[in-house]
């Protein structure tokens, strides 16, 4: 609407006032320029902050819960030399093998994210706190499944079918804790590789508690 | 929040102009306007509850009448008065979008330069950290295993050869003092290594402890000898501190904690987990159980 009355006026000012053809020329380039390094500094500063806006932030569930799955894998792969290094069974043996390896691979998938995310690797607020209700499943700085000080120790002494029967006890119930700690990123996460990620989890460590409980009678009944 | 304001501001400046072209001539104005000036007036009205776009379109276009009349008698008079007005109208929308636009650029280069700011800058920006990467000294960046007692340059070691097995740092909290030549190749793995002076009061170690225990990549142990009642090291950095509760001693484990690793992704697990000096048992390059 304007448009068309300006452009009527704009005809009128050419045609009666020629002194003002310059100073509007001018103008217009000026215009022109301004809304060139105005598009030019919202592009970059829209292409700067983009990539920002779609990954994680700091207090994300995914940061929080890459971080904590982090340390909670660390404590399988401890056990698991443990029992790789000391057990007489090679089933056992195998199994160890298995958990630390993958879970050792896993935690480079995660800090490797945390990487990427421009994020710090650790964090100085509570383990768990990524996770709705979880207020008192934290002791002693432990997560939930994780063993305790004295647990490891008590392992690290052990032989034998007391070594097995232990790792695997440990071994159980860590898992248990890993599976309802992924469960919940599954279900909180928006990120593809996240949800990713903790459904292998839940689906192998469910898997190989079914292997655990299997073994574990298999030596109670020896 | 942000797109009503400046959306608003253009509708009624147009308003402002298509009256202000009708204003000049004064006679003019008199009959021109009241035409003109009640859709006008109708728009801030319609532009406030919210719906303004639709709201202040149609006052717009309605005055058909308006143009027709008052038209006849803006275009010989109105150009020159258009053509200052106008120009505003663009200057303010663009100034708008700059300040905007200038805006998310701060604050994505702001994040993106805090963001990329690497540890090892965030580690030396901490008070009273020593730097000892930045030294060069050839005894503390080495890096070879070596059997038996060795000798540091500083105390506690921040660097230098060490024993092939490394102190389990997995979150270990020893009550006696560790060997020397075990820790240090821990923190080559990335460990944070949190020392305090042997005989510190229990419930200071505790504070200490809770820094410690659950957390990978880091382990504490008492330290004879030590000149303040807290060291916290890692490769290459050492704070010292008489106060457990010291805030830098949770800033310098935050910014250096698996990040110092000269090994990144090597695990802290599989290390000696006993106290006490090194022993003839741990040497050579097998990993020690107990």
């Amino acid at each position: 609407m304007t448009v068309s009355t300006d452009s009527d006026a704009a005809a009128e000012a050419a045609a009666s006032v020629n002194g003002n053809k310059p100073a509007r020329a001018h103008r217009g380039w000026f215009l022109v320029a301004a809304a060139l390094l105005v598009g030019t500094l919202l592009g970059l500063g829209i292409g700067l902050v983009i990539p920002h806006l779609r990954t994680p932030g700091d207090d994300s569930v995914e940061a929080g819960f890459l971080r904590d799955m982090a340390v909670h894998h660390a404590q399988a792969v401890e056990m698991s030399m443990i029992a790789h290094q000391k057990s007489d069974d090679a089933q056992i043996v195998y199994l160890a093998n298995d958990i630390a390896l993958t879970q050792h691979g896993q935690i480079g998938y995660m800090q490797a994210w945390l990487r990427d995310w421009h994020l710090d690797l650790t964090s100085t607020r509570q383990p768990m706190s990524w996770m709705p209700d979880s207020q008192g499943s934290v002791v002693n700085g432990l997560m939930p499944g994780m063993a305790t000080p004295a647990q490891l120790a008590a392992l690290r002494q052990a032989t034998g079918k007391d070594l097995d029967v232990q790792y695997l006890t440990l071994m159980r119930a860590h898992h248990l804790g890993g599976i309802h700690m992924a469960q919940e990123a599954e279900k909180l996460s928006h990120n593809d590789d996240v949800t990713w990620l903790a459904g292998t989890m839940v689906a192998s460590q469910q898997s190989e508690i079914t292997l655990i409980d299997d073994l574990l009678k298999k030596l109670q009944a020896a | 929040m942000s797109t009503p304001g400046p959306e608003r501001v253009p509708s009624t400046v147009k308003v402002d102009k298509t009256s202000g072209q009708g204003k000049p001539p004064a006679s003019k104005a008199g009959a021109a306007k009241p035409g003109a000036a009640k859709p006008g007036a109708a728009k801030p009205g319609a532009a406030k509850p919210g719906a303004a776009k639709p709201g202040a379109a149609k006052p717009g276009s309605r005055p058909g009448a308006a143009k027709a009349g008052g038209g006849k008698g803006r275009k010989t008079i109105a150009p020159v008065k258009v053509s200052g007005g106008r120009s505003w109208g663009p200057i303010a929308v663009i100034g708008l979008v700059a300040v905007v636009a200038l805006g998310i650029i701060g604050f994505g280069v702001f994040s993106v330069v805090r963001g990329s700011r690497d540890w090892t800058d965030k580690v030396a920006d901490i008070a009273g950290v020593v730097n000892y990467r930045a030294q060069k000294n050839a005894l503390i960046d080495a890096r070879d295993h070596k059997d038996g007692t060795l000798t540091y340059v500083t105390s506690p070691p921040v660097g230098g050869a060490h024993n092939a097995t490394p102190q389990n740092c997995n979150g270990d909290v020893y009550d006696a003092p560790i060997a020397n030549e075990h820790a240090v190749h821990s923190l080559e793995h990335g460990a944070v290594w949190i020392t305090y002076k042997q005989g510190l009061a229990a419930d200071q170690v505790a504070v200490l402890a809770k820094k410690v225990q659950g957390q990978d990549y880091s382990f504490m142990s008492p330290y004879a000898g030590l000149d303040k009642n807290v060291s916290v090291q890692v490769w290459g950095y050492q704070l010292k501190t008489d106060d457990v509760n010291d805030s830098r001693i949770d800033e310098f484990i935050k910014d250096t904690r698996v990040v110092a690793a000269l090994e990144p992704g090597i695990s802290c697990s599989g290390g000696n987990t006993t106290t006490g000096p090194v022993t003839a048992a741990a040497n050579g390059t097998g990993m020690t159980g107990s």
